[in-house]
């Protein structure tokens, strides 16, 4: 009995060390690795920094699972046809207990932070300076500059000046589509009868040819058009933004 | 034969159905012919001419109409083909059924990653690539909630709790037999074009797209009429048919997986059968339950939807739950741990499941006071779920771990679960999962869960109880590569789909944007490696049957119910009715048992 409580402390010690190394090793590659693309917005901010809290709260709890089953099955294996049981150890009150409250306490904490508090900051500021309507139909994007009062039926690209807020009113005339624009943490989908709303702040320059993030895809399965239903996404200057609805405007006139 | 008599009875029902609504459409002045509203009319009709086609006039309404039924004669493989009304026949079938259509459905993925190698069209129409998409996903749901269940739920069930059958023969035969009508509806719809949709089907795509959608609509309502069906039979069996002394608290721990998750199944299905009948009318009569313009609710097919379908996905796993402890009890040689523990999460996954559907619908336009109560139920349903972890974890550590091939299985459960399980955390925040959703970060996911864990808990079940089914041994070795080959496959194929899914791969397209390429083309090989570690389970599977090593009784050296009797079982599975006198689980107690079997006076 006394060399067996030994052993297991001596197991314990191991499992402890290999856990703190594991995890350390796991820290240090989630924040020396960005696995975000670029985020060009304000949601972007929100949704990046969400991940990277739950990936570091997720790293020691996967990093035990994986040492304790890794350890036991180098170091209580025996051979296949060894019949001999092991000790009937049937509950640990300790061991359950801190497994109870630490599986509640970080589920409760993640529901706050970064839950709520990443719905709170999404839905924090209803003012924007310019409205878009999207409209979604089998395969296509319609977007209407409000303010602008210009429109692109079946558009080529979604056109944005920078540092702009920016209010997206999104429906569809025919089936259920999503409006997603990856590198703005965007998405919501279309729905035939309903119009949904994202509030969101352009904060970075860019466009498609530069990176894909800069697309509305559609997101929700549509049909046979849904792979190709997108198109690219620019963010100007607020300056050549005004520059480019002009342009827009002269174009109709002359068109 | 039966199955013979069967498809003419089908095929009359559905012509008496289609001349009925044909006629009634005539007689109101309707253009009398319209294929889905006829279809829709001979569902019920076809369904049953099958069902009294196959066995259940014969075996079963005989006695109805004051005649004899006709006795089960049939023996030796063709009762494989009949009308049985024994379990382990009908868990075989089930079993059988199930693999094949897991096998379908994965060349069909392998088919849609062939396609995905490269960035541009490749053999694909993106049309085709939908048809396949979605029935690679129908399929492998359907084989996802049916094939533990009933395979090893029928088998090993009613043994394991000491009874002869279970609580109503009939009506697991019937259970069974619905099977075939599902799978001759999907290939209907594949024949008439497929259907677009993918497996959530969801409205109103499903209502304006082509005919196919309306058999996968059937498809689905009569699988969910056979979990029904089935569901009831488990209940009352695990409440009646126990043996002498086999108490709650004695029973084995696949046996509470299986009596939950038919109270999930009982208390849900009949929701997506809600869900798949108003997709059904919508079509055919034109009721508008989905549109805003005339009344309806374009998001009503959702709730209704995902109202059974979370739920469902722990129909899907909870049973590879209950196998995964069970081996890992048995090939410790050490009592499952925390046992008590165990069954509190299962049951507590099951009443927590009811609270959480909105999470697949926080992008859908649904009330944003809705987003917080739904986040929360979400994340909190891990806690339920790492009980079985830790009853998992508890239950090797310092045990005698002896790692045949059930053990492998089992302990890839527990590895690769636990990637799809945190991940849903993060899924679950719906302030990230504005991004995820949709992504092939939820592909991923969701494939780590259920091919992850429940197929793979499928595997370690078909390796455990091989012995026990056929009376003979499966190949220890071709087991281990087997297993080595998969799990390898598995996380080079689905890992790194986490990756592209946040760097913008979306669902569900047959193309995208060039610089994924490469990772997709690593995925494809990686994807077909996995597929072909199938080869080798199907070689080792169909030898062993036909040529393996007689099995002993009680080859692993385990401790409940189902080892103490002849491998395969005789008819009514003991000679003697056993005496349960203690738990399941006696390891490391050599005067602890767990039942009795002598013959009493
Ligand atoms: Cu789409
Ligand atoms: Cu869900």
């Amino acid at each position: 009995m006394g060399a067996e409580r030994s052993d297991n402390r001596v197991d314990l010690i191991i499992v402890a060390v290999l856990w703190v190394a594991l995890t350390g090793a796991g820290l240090w590659w989630a924040t020396v690795t960005n696995l975000h693309p670029i985020g060009a917005s304000s949601n972007a901010v929100i949704s990046d920094e969400a991940f990277d809290l739950l990936l570091y709260l997720s790293m020691p709890v996967t990093t035990f699972v994986v040492v304790v089953l890794g350890y036991s099955v180098l170091r209580f294996r025996v051979s296949l046809d060894e019949t001999e049981d092991a000790a009937p150890v049937r509950s640990n009150r300790l061991f359950i207990a801190m497994w109870v409250l630490i599986t509640v306490g970080l589920s409760v904490y993640v529901i706050f932070n970064p839950g709520f508090t990443g719905l709170d900051a999404l839905a924090a500021d209803k003012n924007a300076e310019m409205t878009i309507e999207v409209t979604a139909s089998q395969w296509r994007w319609d977007y209407r500059y409000v303010e602008e009062n210009i429109e692109f039926l079946d558009a080529d690209g979604l056109v944005l000046p920078v540092d702009t807020r920016i209010l997206f009113k999104i429906t569809s005339q025919d089936v259920i589509h999503s409006f997603w624009v990856p590198a703005f943490r965007v998405k919501k989908d279309a729905v035939p009868g309903l119009i949904t709303e994202v509030y969101m702040t352009t904060t970075k320059l860019g466009d498609f040819a530069q990176d894909d993030g800069f697309r509305n895809q559609c997101a929700e399965l549509c049909g046979t058009g849904h792979t190709r239903m997108r198109t690219t996404v620019t963010v100007l200057t607020r300056v050549d933004f005004i520059a480019w609805v002009d342009a827009q405007r002269n174009a109709e006139v002359s068109g | 034969m039966s199955i013979l008599k069967g498809i003419v009875g089908g095929i009359l029902g559905y012509l008496l159905g289609a001349a009925l609504v044909t006629s009634i459409r005539a007689a109101t002045g309707a253009e009398p012919w319209d294929f889905e509203v006829a279809t829709m009319g001979a569902y019920l009709p076809t369904v049953v001419g099958w069902l009294l086609g196959v066995g259940v006039w014969e075996y079963w309404a005989r006695p109805w109409f004051g005649r004899e039924a006709k006795p089960y004669t049939t023996v030796g493989w063709r009762r494989y083909f009949n009308f049985d009304t024994d379990h382990k026949v009908i868990g075989i079938q089930y079993l059988v059924s199930f693999l094949f259509l897991f096998f379908l459905a994965g060349l069909f993925a392998m088919v849609m990653r062939w396609e995905l190698m490269n960035p541009g069209r490749d053999i694909l129409t993106p049309s085709s690539y939908n048809g396949f998409m979605s029935l690679h996903g129908t399929m492998m749901v359907f084989v996802a909630v049916a094939a533990i269940v009933g395979a090893f739920g029928n088998y090993i069930v009613p043994i394991m709790i000491g009874a002869d059958d279970m609580a109503f023969p009939k009506l697991n035969a019937l259970s069974y037999w619905l099977v075939p009508v599902v799978v001759a509806f999907l290939t209907a719809s594949f024949l008439v074009g497929g259907y677009d949709t993918g497996w959530t089907g969801y409205a109103p795509l499903s209502v304006t797209t082509r005919t196919g959608a309306l058999f996968f609509n059937l498809a689905f309502l009569t699988l969910g009429l056979s979990s029904i069906v089935g569901a009831i039979n488990f209940l009352t069996t695990v409440h009646k048919m126990r043996a002498p002394g086999m108490t709650w608290s004695r029973l084995p721990i696949f046996v509470w997986s299986i009596y939950v998750t038919s109270w999930l199944s009982l208390i849900f299905t009949q929701f997506i059968a809600l869900a798949m009948l108003m997709v059904v009318f919508a079509r055919t009569l034109g009721m508008a339950f989905f549109e805003a313009a005339a009344g309806g609710d374009p998001l009503l097919y959702q709730n209704v939807f995902w109202f059974y379908s979370h739920p469902a996905v722990y129909i899907m796993i909870l049973p590879a739950f209950g196998v995964t402890l069970e081996i890992l009890s048995h090939f410790s040689r050490k009592p499952l741990f925390a046992y008590k523990w165990a069954v509190g999460g299962m049951i507590g996954i099951a009443a927590m499941s009811a609270f959480v559907w909105a999470h697949h619908m926080f992008t859908s336009g649904m009330p944003d006071v809705l987003l917080k109560p739904f986040l929360a139920s979400t994340e909190l349903i891990s806690i339920p779920t790492g009980l079985i972890m830790l009853s998992a974890l508890g239950t090797i550590w310092q045990g005698r771990l002896r790692l045949h091939v059930p053990m492998l299985f089992a302990l890839g459960v527990v590895f690769n679960f636990l990637f799809g399980g945190i991940t849903g955390v993060f899924l679950a925040d719906a302030p990230l999962d504005i991004q995820l959703h949709d992504t092939y970060f939820v592909v991923a996911h969701f494939h780590y869960v259920i091919l992850g864990g429940g197929i793979f808990g499928l595997f370690a079940a078909v390796y455990y109880w091989f012995p026990k089914m056929t009376g003979r041994m499966m190949n220890e070795t071709l087991g281990k590569v087997h297993f080595w080959w998969m799990i390898i496959g598995f996380n080079f194929t689905f890992m790194p789909m986490f990756w592209i899914g946040m760097n913008g791969m979306n669902r569900r397209i047959s193309d995208y944007v060039p610089n994924l390429g490469g990772t997709n083309r690593m995925i494809s090989l990686a994807g077909f490696f996995l597929g072909m570690s199938f080869v080798i389970f199907l070689w080792n599977y169909i030898y062993s049957w036909w040529r393996g090593a007689d099995a002993p009784s009680n080859p692993w050296g385990a401790t409940t119910l189902e080892w103490m009797t002849s491998s395969p079982p005789p008819l009514e599975n003991f000679d003697v009715i056993p005496e349960v006198v203690g738990g399941p689980y006696t390891y490391g107690d050599k005067s602890a048992k767990h039942a009795i079997l002598e013959p009493r006076l």
